[in-house]
């Protein structure tokens, strides 16, 4: 089995949060595709709390769940991603652990 | 204690009139394998036989039909079998006895009454995760990826596997899952997450490898911390 190193990074936020109008989460996957970041994950999460200490769950007609965004990359290229997602961040946590990854591609049409 | 893996299948061929002291041989048999404590046995009658004697035994002439062919069967392990063929050698003195290498695939006893107030065992140490991310309209063999795998991770005996549906995301193919009031989209980013030893894990993340078409795999250390009901 054939690994090659990499890291992990998971960003915590919230899904009221906003960047220049539009969800944040949105605004970080555009930017991880602008970046050419191998890919991105976006979860809700049924209840948590964060910063503020305010419990974070669906409410009717208004939602402010948690949002993970996982992102899984080279090292370099989280490096270089990580201090523009900063930058987006008003709060939220940045996660980020070593891990071994395999890709399986077997699509012709796509790049290694 | 008969657990998962290879074991012995022993089968045994007598006449249902077969005596043995006072009573039938099968009952004896039968007895004796559940004094010994074997895993489990059973008995079933045949429709028509014959053995070494060459004479056809069928229940379409009345004559022959209170000598039908038992046949007898039980799985065990290789130690537990050694321990009892002596016995059952002497016991049928008229029949046949095999024994064949066989592999248990489920042992399966649903718990008879879990205790509640049964205090839980706590398993820590260094672990691995595995994190799988694919398409949820992904296919293996005509059913949706994520659930053969976590059936494949089932029959390997992988202590769990957790599912997750995204809201959006992108990954190999470049093109975006998400799903919108006027789209529903059924090809949402899926994620798989399990956790075990080392072992288990690279023997689990070898094999899901062989299912993917198009994924990303990913395996990091982890302290585990198990509570579990034994």
């Amino acid at each position: 089995m054939r690994t090659q190193p990499g890291k992990i990074l998971r960003v915590h936020v919230s899904e009221s949060d906003r960047y220049q109008g539009q969800p944040l989460f949105e605004a970080i996957v555009a930017r991880c595709r602008e970046l050419k970041i191998a890919g991105a994950t976006v979860f809700r999460a049924l209840e948590g709390y964060g910063e503020s200490a305010e419990l974070h769950r669906a409410h009717l007609g208004r939602h402010d769940q948690p949002i993970v965004i996982v992102i899984v990359d080279s090292p370099e290229n989280l490096d270089r991603l990580v201090p523009k997602i900063e930058e987006m961040l008003d709060t939220g946590v940045l996660a980020i652990s070593e891990v071994e990854m395999i890709r399986v591609v077997t699509d012709p049409r796509v790049s290694a | 204690m008969l657990t998962k893996g290879p074991a012995k299948k022993v089968t045994i061929f007598i006449n249902e009139d077969a005596p043995h002291r006072m009573t039938s041989l099968h009952d004896a048999l039968m007895t004796f394998l559940l004094h010994k404590n074997v895993a489990g046995a059973t008995a079933t009658r045949a429709f028509s036989g014959f053995g070494s004697h060459h004479a056809l035994h069928t229940p379409r002439m009345e004559a022959t039909a209170e000598h039908l062919p038992i046949r007898i069967e039980f799985i065990e392990t290789a130690e537990r079998v050694d321990e009892l063929l002596p016995t059952l050698y002497e016991m049928v003195t008229d029949g046949l006895i095999e024994v064949q290498d066989t592999v248990v695939i489920k042992l399966a006893r649903p718990s008879t009454q879990p205790d509640p107030k049964l205090p839980h065992q706590r398993k820590a140490g260094p672990a691995k995760m595995l994190r799988i991310f694919l398409g949820e309209a992904d296919k293996f063999e005509d059913e949706a990826l994520y659930d053969a795998i976590v059936k494949k991770l089932r029959l390997m005996d992988i202590a769990g596997a957790t599912v997750y549906r995204g809201i959006l995301g992108y990954g190999a193919k470049g093109h975006q899952h998400k799903q919108s009031f006027l789209h529903v989209s059924r090809d949402l980013p899926i994620m798989l997450s399990v956790i075990d030893t080392p072992e288990k894990i690279r023997a689990a993340a070898e094999v899901i490898e062989g299912m993917l078409e198009d994924g990303l795999l990913v395996i990091s250390d982890v302290e585990m911390i198990r509570l579990v009901r034994s």
